[in-house]
């Protein structure tokens, strides 16, 4: 779906979500970004009925490989999407009312045993969303392509950026 | 355009652009040397007001700063240290470079400095983890390892759009598309340019050949592996990679061969990921010092 211009839309404040790091909003009026994931991935939370909205920007799958040192939860996917959910849930949502969508996983050229880390994230994404009985409604991951996710709390739609192609909804 | 005489009015219209990093390997040279260069040094950093006044701020700034405040660039030099300032220079003659807009590759302003700023990061994280080069070296090729992508999309070529267009339906790789479209690839672009500038012989072949090591002769195939490391583990990162960005292979037997592998380069990434959020920021913003 082409995105369309939306005047309300565009004077919406923004929050920023970095990489390695979540964020959430309890404002209907509000945008969610996280620039450029690369192979990260933007997993998005959104509450329709409360207008509750979160992002995580997730580098890597897995925290265990830094067992022992001092760790960004939001940096790995198996340590910050729990506590995206445990914030929304903070927040006042009912985990049966949050839709889960997730972007990016890019992955470079094949390769048996370099630069792996677009698909492991995939792959630990689909493990958790199991093993958490996640409601995933949109699945736009993997490909060579880096992803810029705008998360509209108002509707939960995502707004999805390429370098060099037009703006999508997801 | 799709000639060898195309390559050299890429690189002739770069001249033209204000801020070109030229003065580096003059720097690079003194910084390198005695204790004796440093009245040189102080000059070449006095004709550029924008660098001069960053290696004050830096000399001033929390980190470095004393009870006594540096007033000129020989106090800043003394307390700093020439590895230092050399980085602040690097950074500040580079980036400006790079941050001019244009158009091309599907670029946000400032997405080349922004990309280019994380392989120099990755760069040196590596070659201080692997002892596989220089640090200050390592930083310094990682920021001018693409600079003929710049000039490229600075000359407005419709061709690169052309490309954008036909990777990956016709062409698996930009390298290929490039051959073919542009008669040329952007390394070679690098090469002239890193070679009218004087750099050095090893930056030279790391913008010849970082996209192909293994192509690298051996004396300089170390750092030129280092930088095809890190341009790939920053194009994961993903910071201002373009349309381009995952198009490109690597070369896992130049990796091998120096030593890099997979588990030990993700274990790096929270490292690299703090440091980068140094100076970029949530927005995207760049601070180089």
């Amino acid at each position: 779906m082409a995105s369309t211009f939306n005047p309300v839309a565009n004077q919406m404040p923004t929050i920023i979500v970095g990489v390695a790091d979540y964020k959430i909003s309890t404002e209907p009026s509000t945008f969610l970004v996280t620039h450029a994931l690369g192979s990260c991935l933007g997993v998005t939370f959104h509450d329709s009925r409360r207008r509750i909205g979160g992002m995580l920007h997730a580098m890597l799958p897995s925290a265990t490989l830094h067992e022992g040192q001092k760790i960004r939860e939001a940096m790995f996917l198996d340590t910050g999407i729990p506590r995206l959910l445990a914030a929304l849930i903070r927040a006042g949502s009912k985990k049966g009312d949050i839709r889960c969508k997730v972007f990016g996983g890019a992955q470079l050229m094949a390769t048996d045993n370099f630069f792996r880390i677009g698909s492991k994230n995939i792959d630990m994404f689909y493990r958790l969303s199991h093993e958490m009985e996640l409601d995933v409604v949109s699945w736009e991951v993997s490909g060579r392509v880096n992803r810029t996710i705008r998360l509209n709390n108002q509707t939960g739609d995502v707004i999805v950026k390429i370098p060099s192609k037009p703006e999508f909804i997801r | 355009m799709k000639s060898a005489a195309d390559l050299q009015t890429v690189v002739e219209m770069t001249r033209s652009i204000p801020c070109a990093p030229a003065i580096l390997p003059k720097l690079l040279k003194l910084a390198e040397g005695s204790s004796s260069d440093l009245g040189e040094m102080e000059m070449l950093i006095n004709l550029d007001t924008g660098l001069a006044t960053d290696v004050l701020r830096t000399a001033n700034s929390a980190y470095f700063a004393s009870n006594q405040r540096c007033e000129n660039i020989s106090d800043a030099i003394l307390r700093l240290g020439s590895k230092v300032l050399y980085r602040i220079a690097a950074s500040t003659l580079t980036g400006r470079w790079l941050v001019h807009p244009v158009r091309g590759y599907g670029w946000e302003p400032g997405d080349l400095c922004r990309h280019s700023l994380c392989v120099a990061i990755c760069a040196e994280t590596f070659a201080t983890k692997m002892q596989l080069a220089d640090a200050s070296t390592a930083y310094t090729a990682g920021l001018i390892h693409d600079l003929g992508k710049f000039a490229l999309a600075y000359a407005n070529f419709s061709a690169l759009d052309d490309i954008t267009n036909r990777v990956p339906d016709e062409f698996a790789t930009w390298r290929e598309a490039e051959k073919v479209i542009l008669g040329f690839e952007s390394t070679q672009v690098t090469k002239a340019l890193l070679e009218n500038w004087g750099f050095p012989s090893t930056f030279v072949s790391v913008g010849q050949y970082y996209q192909t090591p293994s192509e690298c002769p051996e004396a300089e195939r170390k750092i030129v592996t280092l930088i095809h490391a890190a341009k790939h583990v920053a194009t994961q990162i993903g910071y201002g990679v373009g349309v381009d960005g995952f198009y490109y292979e690597p070369d896992e037997a130049a990796l091998k061969e120096a030593g890099f592998k997979e588990e030990e380069m993700d274990a790096a990434i929270p490292e690299i990921l703090s440091t980068i959020q140094r100076y970029i920021s949530p927005s995207g913003e760049i601070r180089f010092t």
